[in-house]
């Protein structure tokens, strides 16, 4: 047993453990850099999707921007009104969400709806084809679905469907918007998640030339226009723009629309039903875009439930307060 | 051998990562995009010539005379451990981007083989302190190369259509073989072996 | 042995699903450098086995000890103990693998898979986990430096530990690009791609 050996190793690796010690000890008091610990603190806070809705780079980037005092509270769009209500409380300030978006598909023209005009075969992503005399489709203006958007998806929310169509998995999406600037047609767009219905189409065409690109697209024949009950729509280069200030999700117009280019998003729609209260005056009848009422005056007015889309006009105008509109668990319509 | 022969051996000739197979991981790690291939390079470059001064000095002066030869590899390993520690506090205080460039690498560069190796080649090489500085700037300098190279390979391996199988590791793997392929038309180069 | 289901799967996982060498893609620099022949893969396997068990086993007992602020110098410590306990063993015993296997006896110490071994799992599990799972990733990665070794030593000399295989016409003059780098980066590139095609360790 060399204990001389054994004591010098010791003392040797003892001396160097030591030293390397305090020169790491001095290093790290004099090298130390100040940080913020609201910043640390704001992005655990933060979802870490590094989406970039918010506009800045990365979760990273948007706390660093919170505690320099550029960026607003409230622009996270995935975290929504909780992690907004977080970083307020992190900043000693007080904060109003963000709306949570959600991406949706303005185009219905698939390949049982929409025609090819010519057999593409070519690189397969949207951008490249819609270079292509606007994509192998008849209607130039439609989505073309190979999918750019597809891979863009920070959440995978989107798949191309049966139908040659991305599906968007609503629950998935957290509406960051990148699928939105990707598509080469801007057939995608944000939309507020409580907003349910919109208008599915974007070809500026009218009548016969639109019809014969595809099923489903708007024709231009404006009769969305002239039911709408609040007037949220207007015709503009051959397409309704909606007001969605306006529009309160009645669903009329998705009914009225005699191509089907309009898409409800509901989950279910309710019902109306008359109550006992109800005098026969036959307001509801009159106000009725469906014919869903009938009854003779002074007697009590029945809904014929298949009519009926729960658009909620003969609740308005009834002055006794005997419609109600039943079903769809979950549902409402808007201002109502 | 003289200075040039033992420079050109640890650039070429002996390359550390393409004819030695050391310093792998950061080699495959790294190589993905250019600027983090310059950065880590840098990095590397930095640590590998601090760790083999103190390396040299601390077994020449200490551990040889001492007869403590055996703990080359404990107190080898320690000071690499050290310097990175320095160099990442260092980084983080005065070159905020470099720092946040190399991100996750700089501890990784504690386990790179190629600057333990180093400190061992300059030992059993017998190198006097000169020749171990020369050796260091020369592998360091040859791992610079080699990412650098490969980061444009990977570059554009990256839209080329490639089969699932062989996407990522595989297709870098063999591509590192081409290279390395190349790299022994370097030997004998100047009569070195 | 233990029939506990997630003490076998400590031992199991290491062998294919999380492979060290095939499936995490840590440890490459031994993987390429000692495999010229299937006795160099293997002895250079059991070599980092022995670190890699031992220092499974002691980082595991000490881990309550080990202040969180200083645990990778000591982790360094205990593995190059062990280090330098197989350097001069090998030396002894084996000195014609030693040559051989050079510089790498050293380099065990940083080799990623011990350290990374240590961190992720020993720090945090009991001692006979602990050593399951060495067990288990040295199977693993040994089987793998074995396998290639075996398999430049076959195309490149004939052989497989010195016994002849292939017959003597490519004996003579066989493939050589086994043997140098290159066919190192190569063989490991087409294993890579049949473990992903196998679709190991998803």
């Amino acid at each position: 047993m060399d204990w001389l050996l054994i004591i010098k190793s010791l003392l040797l690796l003892g001396g160097l453990g030591l030293t390397l010690g305090l020169v790491l000890l001095v290093a790290s008091q004099k090298l130390s850099v100040k940080v913020d610990e609201r910043e640390a603190k704001i992005r655990s806070a933060l979802p870490g999707a590094n989406c970039g809705a918010c506009g800045y780079p990365g979760c990273d980037g948007y706390a660093t921007a919170i505690v320099a005092g550029k960026a607003p509270l409230n622009a996270c769009s995935v975290g929504g009104p909780k992690v907004a209500q977080k970083i307020g409380e992190i900043m000693g300030q007080d904060v109003s969400a963000a709306e949570p978006r959600v991406a949706v598909l303005i185009c219905r023209g698939g390949k049982n709806e929409a025609p090819y005009r010519f057999q593409y075969r070519g690189a397969g992503n949207c951008r490249q084809a819609a270079l292509l005399l606007g994509g192998p489709k008849a209607c130039i203006w439609g989505c073309v679905g190979f999918g750019d958007c597809v891979n863009v998806c920070p959440v995978k929310a989107i798949t191309i469907g049966e139908n040659r169509l991305p599906v968007i998995d609503e629950k998935r999406c957290i509406g960051c918007g990148k699928c939105v600037a990707e598509c080469p047609k801007n057939t995608l767009i944000l939309i507020p998640r409580t907003k349910l219905v919109y208008l599915a189409c974007v070809s500026h065409d009218r009548g016969k030339a639109v019809k014969d690109a595809c099923s489903v697209g708007c024709i231009a024949c404006g009769l969305c226009v002239k039911v709408c009950p609040v007037s949220a729509l207007r015709m503009e280069r051959n397409l309704p723009v909606m007001d969605f200030e306006k529009c309160i999700d009645c669903g009329i117009c998705v009914h009225k629309c005699p191509t089907r280019s309009f898409i409800d998003r509901a989950p279910g729609r309710p019902k109306a039903s008359i109550n006992p209260r109800c005098t026969g005056c036959g307001e509801c009848i009159k106000v009725c875009q469906f014919k869903a009422i009938e009854g003779e005056p002074g007697k009590h007015h029945r809904v014929i439930p298949e009519k009926c889309i729960g658009c909620g006009q003969c609740v308005l105008v009834c002055t006794v307060k005997a419609i109600d509109l039943v079903g769809a668990l979950g549902h409402s319509v808007k201002k109502v | 051998m003289n200075n040039a022969k033992i420079f050109i051996a640890a650039f070429l000739v002996n390359n550390i990562i393409l004819m030695r197979f050391i310093g792998l991981c950061p080699f495959f790690g790294v190589s993905t995009s250019i600027s983090t291939a310059v950065g880590m390079s840098a990095a590397v470059l930095f640590v590998m010539l601090l760790a083999a001064w103190v390396s040299w000095v601390l077994y020449h002066v200490l551990l040889f005379p001492l007869g403590l030869v055996f703990l080359r590899t404990a107190v080898f390993i320690l000071v690499i451990a050290s310097l990175v520690q320095l160099v990442e506090m260092y980084l983080k205080k005065y070159l905020r981007n470099l720092y946040s460039a190399l991100g996750i690498y700089l501890p990784l560069i504690t386990t790179n083989c190629a600057i333990l190796a180093v400190t061992f080649f300059n030992i059993n090489y017998k190198f006097n302190l000169l020749q171990a500085t020369i050796f260091a700037l020369g592998t360091a300098l040859g791992f610079a190369l080699v990412i650098i190279l490969f980061a444009t390979i990977r570059e554009r391996l990256e839209d080329a259509p490639i089969s699932p199988a062989f996407k990522g590791y595989p297709i870098a793997f063999i591509g590192a073989a081409l290279v390395s392929l190349a790299f022994m038309g370097f030997t004998a180069l100047f009569g070195i072996s | 042995m233990n029939n506990h289901p997630s003490r076998l799967s400590y031992l199991t996982s290491g062998i294919i699903k999380e492979n060290p060498i095939l499936i995490l893609m840590i440890g490459l620099c031994p993987t390429l450098a000692t495999t010229v022949t299937a006795r160099d893969g293997l002895g250079m396997g059991v070599a980092a086995s022995f670190v890699l068990i031992c220092s499974n086993v002691v980082i595991s007992a000490i881990r309550r000890l080990v202040p969180d602020s200083v645990r990778i110098p000591i982790f360094i410590i205990v593995i190059s103990t062990f280090v330098t306990i197989i350097d001069y063993v090998m030396q002894a015993y084996q000195p014609d693998l030693y040559r051989v296997l050079g510089v790498f006896v050293p380099l065990i110490v940083v080799n990623c898979i011990i350290l990374g071994r240590a961190e992720a799992f020993a720090y945090h599990h009991g001692i006979i986990d602990s050593f399951l799972d060495g067990l288990g990733k040295s199977i693993g990665f040994g089987s793998v430096l074995f396998v290639m070794g075996a398999l430049r030593e076959l195309f490149g000399n004939g052989t497989i530990l010195n016994y002849p295989l292939l017959p003597t016409a490519y004996r003579t003059s066989p493939m050589l690009f086994a043997i140098f780098p290159p066919g190192a980066f190569f063989l490991i590139g087409l294993l890579k791609a049949l473990v992903n095609k196998l679709g190991w360790g998803r």
